[in-house]
């Protein structure tokens, strides 16, 4: 088939790296190479018969190719292998590890929009969107992927330094007898049960409660 | 419980799949993905494949590394609890198994049977999570 002498070292370290389903393949050059060497790509849906090549991302010189459509069916896992090219000599097809969208995902933190009163907080959270084709895609929340999804909330008063940490299942929250007049300071984390799986903590959102009228 | 089962398997996956070269044939999708069944059959179904997991699976992996040896038996563990949880569900006839249910497990144990037993069990256990994902999936 006109295969060409494969004597050149492989790429190195070829793996997924995905974020709320936004999963790129990546990989390290051959090991002594230079400038100059070019990657094919292909991936295999787990269990299927044919590797299938990724046009977009053949003769590249780049070390990663967004498989994020091909990959896309979150109840499916897969396989992709790289190959690398350099001076009419070629390395072998190096593959990854089996890839399971649904647990090898990492996700991000959801946003959080705050609201106070004299004596109360009232939170807002929102689950970030799963990764599609187009912005005009319809969006898809993580929580539709992962029924279990629950936010863990963690609600700071700046005077006394006293942190509360709560955990909820839908996406509202409000904590109240909180002091008027008051800073306070939410940050939020979700949490998934089954698959085991957690975002980081969202940044913080500060807010005062309203001052005591009566006061 | 299912939490137990799916934190063990996160602690070997990379290792047992590891073991199975074959990427083009999968026991528990092939032809179709478990996620294709129809919710009247998921209790059948699983019922069936947590014998299928207990009765033929987890007795042939066993590896040279005591480490995988132990994470296998205790994931065996667990799926003999929720077997006697689920045997109770088919017991009072809550469990029906139509003929749709019966030929997609026919066709996992003739996709079993295609291989040598010992690989044929490591694949199994290797799509440990695409069982698990599907019953956690909401029907």
């Amino acid at each position: 088939s006109g295969e060409l002498y494969c004597s050149l070292p492989n790429p190195r370290n070829v793996h997924f790296e995905s974020i709320n389903m936004k999963n790129i393949l990546h990989w390290s050059a051959p090991e002594g190479t230079g400038d100059g060497v070019l990657y094919k790509v292909k991936y295999l849906v787990y269990g299927d018969s044919k590797w299938i090549r990724k046009p977009e991302c053949r003769n590249i010189n780049r070390t990663w190719c967004d498989l994020s459509s091909e990959t896309s069916d979150y109840e499916e896992q897969y396989y992709a292998s790289v190959k690398a090219f350099l001076n009419g000599r070629c390395s072998d097809w190096i593959e990854t590890t089996r890839f399971n969208p649904l647990t090898d995902t990492k996700i991000d933190p959801p946003t959080v929009s705050v609201s106070s009163t004299e004596k109360s907080i009232s939170v807002i959270l929102t689950a970030p969107e799963k990764w599609k084709r187009s912005p005009e895609g319809e969006p898809v929340s993580l929580l539709q992927v992962y029924p279990g999804l629950q936010y863990n909330v963690s609600v700071l008063n700046k005077k006394t330094k006293k942190r509360w940490f709560f955990s909820v299942s839908n996406n509202t929250l409000v904590v109240p007898w909180l002091e008027p007049g008051t800073d306070y300071c939410v940050s939020a984390q979700i949490h998934i049960t089954t698959p085991l799986l957690h975002s980081g903590f969202s940044k913080e959102y500060c807010i005062a409660t309203l001052k005591d009228k009566t006061a | 419980s299912v939490t137990e089962v799916r934190s063990g398997f996160t602690a070997i996956k990379a290792n047992i799949q590891g073991r199975d070269p074959i990427r083009t044939l999968s026991i528990l999708s092939y032809p179709h993905s478990l996620h294709k069944v129809q919710s009247s059959d998921r209790c059948c179904i699983a019922h069936h494949l947590f014998n299928f997991y207990v009765d033929k699976v987890f007795k042939h992996c066993k590896t040279e590394d005591s480490y995988i040896n132990r994470k296998v038996s205790s994931i065996a563990n667990s799926f003999l609890s929720m077997k006697r949880k689920l045997e109770h569900c088919h017991e009072k006839n809550k469990c029906i198994c139509r003929q749709e249910s019966t030929e997609k497990f026919n066709q996992i144990l003739a996709n079993y049977e295609g291989l040598n037993v010992t690989s044929a069990a490591i694949k199994s256990l290797g799509e440990l999570d695409i069982l698990l994902d599907w019953m956690e999936k909401s029907p």
